[in-house]
């Protein structure tokens, strides 16, 4: 699993030509690694964009409106959750648990918690994180 | 062997006591109660259980919650209540199978399994007659080819990680897997490639509904218009226990008929699809005779067998004859008995001639299983030679045995063809550190498993040699992998028709006739360059070939799947091969006796009357006569320019196999396998396009970088090899 760690961090995502130099460092099968791979949310085997944004949709940030929040990013950025903006910026997806049920809802930003996060928030996320600062690109 | 004491314990299955060895699987032990639990997830040869699938719910006395029993194992005092007893279990299990069932497409009507299945026959028994499921069903495109011989039906998946299992824990290919999780999970390939692995059509057999499917297949029969005669696959001398389905006189398919000593209830793809050959185009149906000019004729059986006679009796006692080492011992007798007593030769090319000495430490091939140790020697790769050995090999290890391969690709890596010397220094306690210390610990062991893969002069000897010299007791196991899959019965044969070995038909002089017994044999170039110095050619085949220009007389042959009698398998087991379907032709045996009766010798056309019983045992020990003294191995290493070439004979190749067009892409790429260091000073990656050959004259193969490969050595499979000399040079291109 490191291995496929950094292999995302050098492609950005995992695709097949990756899978498959993971595979051969570890003396297994593209097909295992991509097993795994596809197991893990946090593994893409499609490109995404500079920020990921992850919005937390398991029970407790349900409860928390976690719904609205993922309603009011996808309006935002005009894509849905799943998927990646046209530039190349955004991507969007619903998570399982984040392990932050105490402060819901959460939503992560290339891995980085913003807590208690309200659909009136999400405007001003955006704008910051579009206005380049914000969470860097470290994972 | 000194097994440790069982312990015994008492359980309690509906109110029926049973004793069993502790630790026994609960499936097990229910069915020893007379129980029968229903399973889909559990199959006991893939590992730990895993309890996906719920199937198998019971109540268990002093636990709250329904149980899995195919996880439990027995304990003493234990008390299980089944479906049959326990309300709360049936209602679980119906639970459950309506829930397998929600996204279930239930088309039966259509789907080859349908008659036959696990899922269809346990839902029938104990199933709920009506889903509350009125969504939609999930759906899925199908079938998707995961390779040119299986289809996998998604939709009909029940996820029980049967065929995941097995390509990650007994075949070890890794390439089948479970994708995404939970309700998302498919079973896939990777990036759509073709599941391309020796031992892939199992999971056909194993998949417990219609979602893995052979190919070959598909809309050919329904379970109750076949005929599953029991036979053992002829294409590798592992012999597998097989049976062959038939419909309407022809060969559908090929399943396991579990023999636990020989094959675990494992095919390789060899032997699983190879059948197709029995139709190819190509086949000879008439006896065919040389005309001068007019090239061949095809006669009657009649003129074909007083032809025959007359080119055998001119050639004046100067008669060779070559096997292919397929023959079954009655036809190998039939032959060797016709050219030693009938008609004075004592020429014979065999392809396997084993010492018999081997046969003092015979034991089945499950017990490498479990060895402590296994000791691997040769060039030849033992998956290519005899697929389910390395399969037992893999399952030593996996059960925690040290597995020890010697050779140019091997964990003490040595050079090619040097199975014999290494054998020597093991044997003597002396070579490389590695070496000495290996050699200690096979002494120590009590359970040795030796494997000899190769072609090695005088391998059987040598190898009970080795075998007597490391004090290989009960327990312990030698397996010599022979060449052909019946070699040792075809030598058996032949030195029991006269005196001893007789003499390899080589040397310069003119011969009075050759008889080629088989494709194989066809095949082979040296045969080819006897047929040279022979007056008279008489072949057997199934296929035209060259050997079809050479030949004066030939008569059509036989497939394994053809005819009747013993074959003599790597352990020295004798096995019965049924005739599953009828040639298009006279059947060789009887051309045989007709030929016999001709010359004057009686040879009874029918094999035997049943020799073997059905999963045949294996005979007991020889007696070891006292082992020869090692002869010293001369070195075959010789030097060269370049890198040294080790030529394999891979499994999928053969007359049977490339006539068969749904193994093509089994058959071994256009590739070189090279060494890390020689590869990167070269500069050469896996997948770069390479020049193979020596003095500028080359030809192009696609490098396969191999860390395990020793430096200075390349490997090749035979069909890349043509032309190619013992050394060569490799470039990138
Ligand atoms: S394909 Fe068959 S064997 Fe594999 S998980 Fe699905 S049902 Fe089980
Ligand atoms: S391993 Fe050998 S005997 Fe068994 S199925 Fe394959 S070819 Fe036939
Ligand atoms: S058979 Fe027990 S869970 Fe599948």
């Amino acid at each position: 699993m490191p291995a496929l760690h950094l292999a995302q961090d050098r492609y950005g995502w995992l695709p097949p030509e990756a899978l498959r130099e993971v595979a051969e460092a570890l003396d297994l099968t593209p097909a295992y690694c991509y097993a795994v791979a596809s197991f893990y949310d946090m593994y893409h085997l499609e490109p995404v964009g500079r920020y990921e944004i992850a919005v937390c949709t398991n029970v407790s940030c349900a409860l928390a409106g976690a719904q609205d929040v993922l309603a009011a990013f996808e309006r935002e950025l005009g894509v849905q959750a799943g998927g990646t903006t046209e530039d190349g910026e955004f991507s969007l997806s619903s998570f399982e648990c984040l392990g932050g049920c105490g402060w819901a809802t959460v939503v992560a930003v290339n891995w980085r918690y913003r807590e208690h996060v309200t659909a009136g928030d999400v405007p001003g996320i955006v704008a910051e994180l579009r206005g380049g600062e914000g969470a860097g690109d470290d994972a | 062997m000194s097994a440790p004491a069982v312990e015994l314990v008492t359980v309690n299955v509906d109110g029926r006591e049973v004793q069993v060895p502790k630790g026994t699987g609960m499936i097990e032990t229910a069915l020893a109660a007379g129980v029968e639990i229903p399973v889909f997830c559990y199959e006991p040869r893939l590992g730990p259980p895993v309890g996906a699938c719920r199937m198998c719910l019971c109540e268990v006395e002093g636990m709250p919650k329904l149980q899995a029993a195919c996880t439990l194992t027995a304990q003493d005092g234990m008390e299980l209540r089944s479906a049959q007893t326990s309300a709360k279990a049936a209602e679980g299990q119906n639970a459950v199978l309506e829930f397998i069932l929600l996204n279930h497409p239930l088309d039966c009507p259509d789907c080859d399994k349908g008659g036959e299945c696990p899922l269809q026959d346990l839902t029938f028994r104990w199933g709920p007659s009506n889903t509350r499921m009125h969504f939609p069903k999930r759906t899925f495109e199908k079938p998707i080819p995961i390779s040119p011989t299986i289809s996998l039906d998604r939709e009909r998946c029940i996820l029980c990680y049967r065929c995941t299992r097995f390509s990650e824990g007994v075949s070890e290919d890794l390439q089948l897997v479970a994708a995404h999780r939970g309700a998302q999970s498919i079973i896939t390939t990777f990036e759509e490639e073709p599941y391309r692995a020796h031992f892939s059509g199992n999971v056909t057999e194993l998949c417990p509904v219609g979602a893995l499917l052979p190919s070959t297949y598909r809309f050919r029969a329904r379970p109750w218009e076949i005929d599953n005669t029991p036979t053992v696959c002829g294409l590798c001398p592992v012999g597998c226990n097989t049976w062959a389905t038939t419909r309407e006189g022809k060969v559908q398919r090929i399943l396991s008929r579990n023999h636990p000593e020989v094959d675990d209830g494992w095919l390789c793809d060899k032997g699983r699809f190879t059948f197709d050959h029995l139709r190819a185009e190509d086949r000879l149906r008439e006896p065919l005779v040389r005309v001068r000019r007019r090239g061949f004729e095809a006669v009657g059986y009649d003129d074909a067998v007083r032809e025959v006679a007359r080119g055998l009796r001119e050639a004046g006692g100067s008669v060779a004859i070559a096997f292919s080492g397929g023959e079954t011992v009655e036809q190998a007798s039939a032959l060797a008995r016709l050219v030693r007593q009938g008609l004075g030769g004592d020429a014979a090319i065999l392809p396997d001639d084993l010492d018999p000495a081997v046969d003092a430490f015979r034991a089945p091939l499950s017990a490498i299983r479990d060895a402590e140790i296994c000791l691997v020697l040769g060039d030849e790769p033992v998956m290519e030679r005899a697929p389910i050995v390395d399969l037992w090999l893999r399952a030593a290890r996996r059960a925690g045995a040290e597995v020890v391969t010697v050779g140019p690709a091997g964990s003490v890596s040595t050079p090619p063809g040097s199975a014999a010397a290494t054998s020597a220094e093991l044997a003597g306690g002396g070579g490389s550190d590695e070496l000495r210390d290996a050699g200690r610990r096979l002494r120590e062991a009590s359970r040795v498993a030796i494997v000899w893969s190769g072609d090695d002069h005088d391998s059987g000897r040598r190898a009970a040699t080795l075998a007597a010299s490391l004090g290989l007791g009960d327990g312990s196991g030698l397996y010599v992998l022979p060449r052909s899959p019946n070699g040792r019965g075809v030598a058996q044969a032949w030195y029991e028709a006269g005196e001893g070995r007789g003499f390899d038909p080589s040397g310069e002089e003119e011969l009075g006739a050759l008889i080629v017994s088989g494709d194989e044999a066809a095949y082979d170039p040296r045969v080819a360059q006897l047929a040279e110095r022979a007056r008279f050619v008489f072949a057997t085949s199934m296929f035209t070939g060259d050997h079809t220009l050479w030949a004066h007389v030939v008569a059509p042959g036989t497939s394994y799947l053809e005819r009747d009698g013993t074959v003599v398998n790597l352990e020295g087991r004798a096995q019965r091969q049924r005739r599953v379907v009828d040639p298009p032709h006279l059947d060789e045996l009887e051309l045989l006796a007709r030929v016999g009766t001709e010359l004057g010798v009686p040879i009874a056309p029918w094999a035997a009357e049943a020799t073997v019983d059905d999963h045949a045992e294996l005979a007991p020990r020889a007696q070891l006569e006292a082992p020869p003294e090692f002869a010293p191995a001369a070195s075959t290493n010789g030097a060269g320019p370049g890198l040294e070439l080790v030529v394999y004979r891979p499994l999928f190749s053969g007359p049977g196999v490339e006539r068969v067009e749904s193994l093509a892409f089994q058959r071994p790429a256009p590739e070189i396998e090279l060494a890390h260091a020689d590869a990167q000073a070269r500069g050469i990656a896996t997948g770069d396009t390479v020049t193979v050959g020596l003095n500028g004259s080359g030809r192009a193969l696609r490098a396969a970088v191999r860390r395990k490969l020793r430096p200075g050595v390349a490997r090749i499979a035979a069909e890349h090899a043509d032309g190619l000399g013992s050394h060569v040079e490799v470039t990138k291109a």
